[in-house]
């Protein structure tokens, strides 16, 4: 019998798992940020089961902090190593950090030496920068140093008070450029330009992109909308197939049903273990650590 | 005397058969009431309450047929980002089975007991699982 291909969500907010929820205000402060108006609180084994369901193996899990703009965290980076501490054989955990923060590279150092935490999100759109701005650079240097990776807002943002303009896909062009060993992901394949996602992760390596896309119908009328009529039918499974990652921006997305649509799609089964799981390891910097 | 109580379940399916009777018969001794009526009433517009027979070629039946019914490929336009969630809705299948399934149950209570048939068991049904659901049951009459 064939192995399951092991799988990532590369892409989830965990802003209502339960063990992070002790406090009301806490919560409601990251319903209004997030623009998630109706989520309730989420016990972990609710999360497992969801997990299991799906056959997701590991997801990596997102904080936001909008110190400087929004005077808080949607999630802290303490707050991501608890989750990791509890769950260490289902969540990865990474950092957030308010670039116009005075201490930001302190709070990032010690996010990956002190709390082990595995990447950088930042989301140009919610945060209010550009990518390429010369403030970025101390961050991405600590990013290289530590081997992590940066996983990007892009595209348009459903969050309020965060506009598209910081986040199109053309703005990460010189990230790319000017830190060609720093891994970089654009998460939600910068819908809705993704013609120029595509065309960025064909000429940089250092590029991906995640799959965490789902603004109009249902899953598998949407994917295959986005990736086999604006993007070339062949484009991922030919010249892309190493920097697509599953994501699913749960809990905004439905992850299961996007699981399912991009299994359904027609891509070579050795594609599809890359997108699935593959290529998160890769861009994770643990390839060969399935299972630890 | 009016009695309310509610428990939760954490379902593990995407569409699921829960045998709740043990469940209510349990909340219909704990409210004390000898002459009345039990109603259980889910919370949720992607589940459903029912009443069958438990067994096991029942349950695969009913599944079929359900799905048979409400196929999962189809255009539905229930499909869509929902400004009032911010988030897509995707689950129209489950709304429908639910419809059709209806969203609660009632027995006579007698002598303390609840009026049960020999092949009746109370049954809650997950349609968009795995999730975390809430069912209530109320207890109306008298000691």
């Amino acid at each position: 019998m064939r192995k399951k291909p092991f799988v990532i969500d590369i892409h989830t907010h965990p802003a209502f798992f339960e063990p992070i929820c002790e406090n009301e205000a806490d919560v409601e402060f990251r319903r209004k940020m997030l623009g998630l108006y109706k989520n309730g609180k989420a016990p972990l084994k609710h999360i497992y089961n969801q997990m299991d369901y799906a056959g997701i193996d590991r997801l990596v899990i997102l904080p936001e902090d909008l110190t400087t703009n929004h005077g808080g965290t949607v999630v802290s980076n303490e707050e991501i190593k608890k989750l990791v501490e509890i769950s260490p054989d289902r969540f990865i955990g990474f950092a957030s950090v308010d670039p116009r923060r005075k201490d930001a590279e302190e709070v990032l150092e010690y996010a990956f030496m002190d709390l082990g935490l595995s990447g950088l999100k930042l989301h140009p759109s919610k945060q209010e920068f550009y990518p390429a701005d010369k403030m970025l650079e101390p961050l991405y240097k600590l990013c290289i140093k530590y081997n992590k990776p940066v996983l990007f807002h892009a595209g348009l943002s459903w969050e309020p008070d965060a506009l598209s303009k910081y986040s199109k896909p053309e703005n990460f062009e010189e990230v790319a450029y000017n830190y060609p060993e720093l891994r970089i992901c654009l998460g939600h394949f910068g819908w809705p330009w993704v013609k120029e996602t595509a065309a960025i992760m064909l000429k940089y390596t250092n590029v991906y992109a995640d799959t965490g896309l789902l603004y109009f119908d249902n899953a598998r009328e949407f994917f295959g909308h986005v990736f086999e009529k604006e993007l070339g039918i062949s484009w991922i499974d030919r010249s892309l197939r190493h920097q697509v990652m599953f994501g699913s921006n749960n809990p905004r997305f439905e992850q299961i049903r996007m699981l399912e649509a991009l299994q359904g799609m027609e891509f070579r089964e050795s594609t599809l273990e890359l997108i699935l799981g593959g290529n998160a390891l890769r861009f994770l910097g643990m390839e060969g650590k399935e299972n630890g | 005397m009016v009695k309310h109580e509610a428990f939760t379940l954490l379902t593990e399916n995407y569409n699921e058969m829960i045998n709740i009777t043990k469940r209510v018969l349990e909340a219909v001794k704990a409210s004390g009431i000898k002459e009345g009526l039990v109603a259980v009433i889910t919370k949720h517009t992607t589940t459903g309450i029912t009443v069958n027979e438990c067994l096991e070629c029942l349950e695969s039946d009913i599944d079929l047929a359900l799905k048979r019914l409400v196929p999962e490929d189809i255009p539905y336009c229930h499909a869509r980002m929902l400004h009032t969630y911010g988030s897509t809705a995707g689950n129209p299948t489950g709304h429908i089975k639910s419809m059709l399934v209806g969203n609660s149950c009632m027995f006579p209570i007698i002598d303390g007991e609840v009026s049960l048939g020999g092949a009746q068991d109370i049954y809650f049904y997950e349609f968009d699982g795995p999730a975390r659901r809430t069912i209530n049951i109320t207890v109306i009459g008298e000691n």
